[in-house]
């Protein structure tokens, strides 16, 4: 017994030795995880990009899965934004659109075992394709199935979505790596130099919420009480999928005809 | 020293063929290596909905079954009850053969193994799988530094005086690395369990049983496949590898480890699936039952052949000195745990999420078998494990105490006989 405890004393100190020299690293881990909160100062508004689906509207033409894969340059095994057909307890069919929910309280970011997906501190739940191991965990810990793995390499054939669905304005990302929806990252990063806002100009709107013909999507800034989507979720009731979970989408649905909250 | 070869072939040739199977083994392996590396995981049959599969259990039955290393090592070094050096050299090395094993089926089986360093470098403290990954490492390196002190020991490279001093100096620190080992393994093992047993999204998995599951059932298992293969190493060198008494203490403590996983398996079903009435475990449990063997394969091989059969062979004195008896119960106990390991793989994976707001039940139920190339590489892994070891049995001395048949069990007695006296009169049954 007494070995024991001496032996997790030493154990205790050994490794608090070792965690001397790795302070920086635990830092930069710790502001990684945070989200780089360090220059998020008071004085600027910090938004969190979120978006409405309205299943009332949504008529399963499967515009937004096109146009996102055009944009995005997904092939058709990998949809980031995938269309489902459910039924009501009534038995009234609907159409689900499901991109990823960037959860705030994400599973499959608590998971990754080397940081290679993040929340970014707009909310934003994103992949770094150059850190990924490919160990598929956050694949098995999605509630929602919204990721996809790169089983194969891609080769340069053209995207059969573009140029009629919107053109490619990200790589294609290479073999091995888990990819998924970004809500449109480039356009959102684009809109900083611009000074355009999200949601409300087209040009850095995700391109699934543009291409929607019965504007059945919403998107924008959920901090901002004026933006499209916090007057949509003030004036109607929403819901988010598996709240249960307490994984805290910040994509909000509206519940179509038939479907008790 | 092709002459020397040919002396050795002609003396033992059935070792030899035995040799040039597991080589024969090991190159399909490799093969099926280099073709999934060369084209990618499309080649397996894992997907999207189910990417986890065959590798995965390997990899978690590898390092399950190598637990008797830091059990034993524990026993000897941290608690003291030295009679147990008879056998810790061979659980070390077993140890090290199922961590390499699994370190090969994760290389193979990551998609970016040219990154398998990350997560030493990009550390995320939230994630169980970082701290499997940490502690694997970690403790691969112990059982490396303990198994190279066996190397030296018992080689001719104890003659350089450096490598006789390094093996002297391990030899010293033995203790510190028991107890590293002992904190590294209690950590990963549990922590393998972990890595399903905290997923919320799926309620088959979803457990607070599974880390104490997955590491009683490690010691378990872990320790009836080090029994069965010194019976089965045994039985080939013509020898009596472990003195009685050792082999006593050794059954009784797997066999009562057998009983402390089935009390806790049987409780964490009864309480998560029988008496809870969650309707989510129902569902998985309900499409399980109509889709796979899950609930079959459960009841007969993880509780009543791999767990209920070993510890009563185990615990039983007509039946636990008897070699048959022990290789039948190891065998048993490793296809037990290889079930549990692979059902639990699979059945999480297999019912589908249940995301969508309605009533239907929107995403299949996954299909998976094992493509041919998941089980070449599965093959190869098994022949170097076996090649390893009938390499290390042969040239290591893995057990001091070994003694040929009608030879008394003379030099070993007071060692074991003082520990014994010291800590009468149940010493392996931990305390």
């Amino acid at each position: 017994m007494v070995q024991i405890l001496v032996g997790a004393g030493i154990s205790i100190g050994v490794a608090a030795v070792l965690a001397g020299p790795l302070a920086p690293a635990v830092e930069q881990i710790a502001s990684r995880l945070q989200g780089g909160a360090a220059h998020g100062a008071a004085d600027r508004h910090k938004p969190r990009w979120g978006m409405v689906i309205d299943l009332n509207k949504c008529i399963g033409c499967d515009y937004c899965v096109y146009a996102c894969q055009a944009t995005n340059d997904v092939t058709d095994a990998m949809r980031w934004n995938i269309h489902v057909v459910d039924r009501t307890p009534t038995g009234k069919t609907f159409h689900v659109t499901r991109p990823c929910l960037h959860c705030q309280n994400a599973p499959c970011v608590n998971v990754c075992p080397v940081t290679a997906t993040y929340i970014r501190d707009d909310g934003l739940v994103v992949m770094d394709y150059d850190i990924c191991i490919g160990c598929r965990y956050c694949q098995a810990a999605c509630p929602y199935g919204a990721r996809s793995f790169n089983w194969f390499a891609r080769d340069d054939s053209p995207n059969p979505y573009a140029p009629e669905w919107g053109t490619p304005e990200v790589p294609r990302r290479p073999r091995g790596v888990i990819e998924k929806c970004t809500f449109c990252i480039q356009r959102i990063d684009l809109a900083k130099q611009t000074g355009q806002t999200p949601g409300v100009d087209a040009a850095v709107t995700p391109a699934c919420v543009n291409a929607c013909p019965v504007t059945a999507r919403y998107f924008g800034d959920l901090n901002d009480p004026n933006s499209p989507v916090s007057r949509v979720i003030a004036t109607t009731p929403t819901f988010r999928l598996r709240e249960d979970l307490g994984t805290e989408p910040n994509v909000y649905y509206i519940p179509p005809e038939g479907l008790a909250l | 020293m092709i002459a020397s070869i040919r002396d050795f072939a002609r003396q033992s040739p059935a070792y030899v063929v035995w040799i040039a199977f597991l080589s024969v083994l090991v190159l399909i392996g490799m093969v099926s290596i280099a073709y999934v590396l060369i084209h990618g995981l499309g080649v397996t049959n894992l997907s999207d909905q189910l990417p986890w599969g065959l590798w995965i259990t390997v990899d978690l039955s590898a390092i399950a079954l190598g637990a008797g290393a830091f059990t034993l090592s524990a026993a000897v070094y941290v608690f003291g009850w030295k009679r147990y050096e008879a056998i810790a050299r061979a659980a070390v090395v077993v140890g090290l053969l199922g961590y390499t094993s699994a370190m090969i089926a994760l290389f193979v089986d990551i998609g970016r193994p040219d990154r398998f360093y990350h997560p030493l470098l990009y550390w995320n403290l939230h994630s169980v799988l970082w701290e499997v990954t940490m502690c694997i490492m970690l403790y691969s390196l112990v059982l490396v530094m303990e198994v190279s002190a066996i190397v030296i020991e018992s080689t001719r490279l104890r003659q350089n005086r450096f490598l006789h001093l390094t093996a002297r100096v391990l030899h010293r620190t033995m203790p510190l690395f028991a107890l590293l080992g002992m904190g590294l393994s209690l950590l990963h093992q549990s922590s393998l369990g972990a890595t399903y047993g905290v997923l919320m999204a799926r309620p088959v998995w979803y457990s607070p049983s599974a880390p104490v599951l997955f590491i009683l059932s490690a010691v378990a298992s872990g320790l009836a496949a080090t029994i069965a293969l010194t019976a089965i190493t045994g039985s080939f060198m013509n020898k009596f590898l472990l003195p009685s008494d050792v082999l006593r203490g050794l059954t009784r403590f797997a066999g009562i480890m057998a009983l402390a996983y089935l009390y806790l398996k049987v409780w964490s079903w009864a309480a998560t699936q029988y008496y809870s009435h969650s309707p989510a475990i129902a569902r998985d449990i309900e499409l399980l039952a109509e889709n796979t063997p899950y609930g079959f394969t459960f009841w007969w091989f993880e509780i009543l052949l791999g767990t209920l059969i070993p510890a009563i062979i185990f615990l039983w004195p007509r039946t636990r000195g008897n070699r048959l008896a022990l290789i039948t119960a190891g065998a048993l106990s490793v296809l037990g745990l290889i079930t549990y390991r692979w059902n639990t793989t699979l059945s999480g994976l297999v019912v589908p999420l249940d995301w969508s707001p309605g009533v239907m039940q929107v995403m299949p139920v996954v299909e998976y078998t094992p493509a041919l190339v998941e089980w070449g590489v599965t093959v190869g892994i098994i022949g170097y494990w076996w090649l390893a070891w009938s390499l290390a049995a042969r040239f290591l001395k893995l057990y001091p105490y070994a003694r040929n048949p009608g030879e008394p069990e003379v030099e070993l007695e007071h060692e074991p006989r003082r520990a014994t006296v010291q800590r009468a009169p149940t010493p392996a049954a931990g305390d």
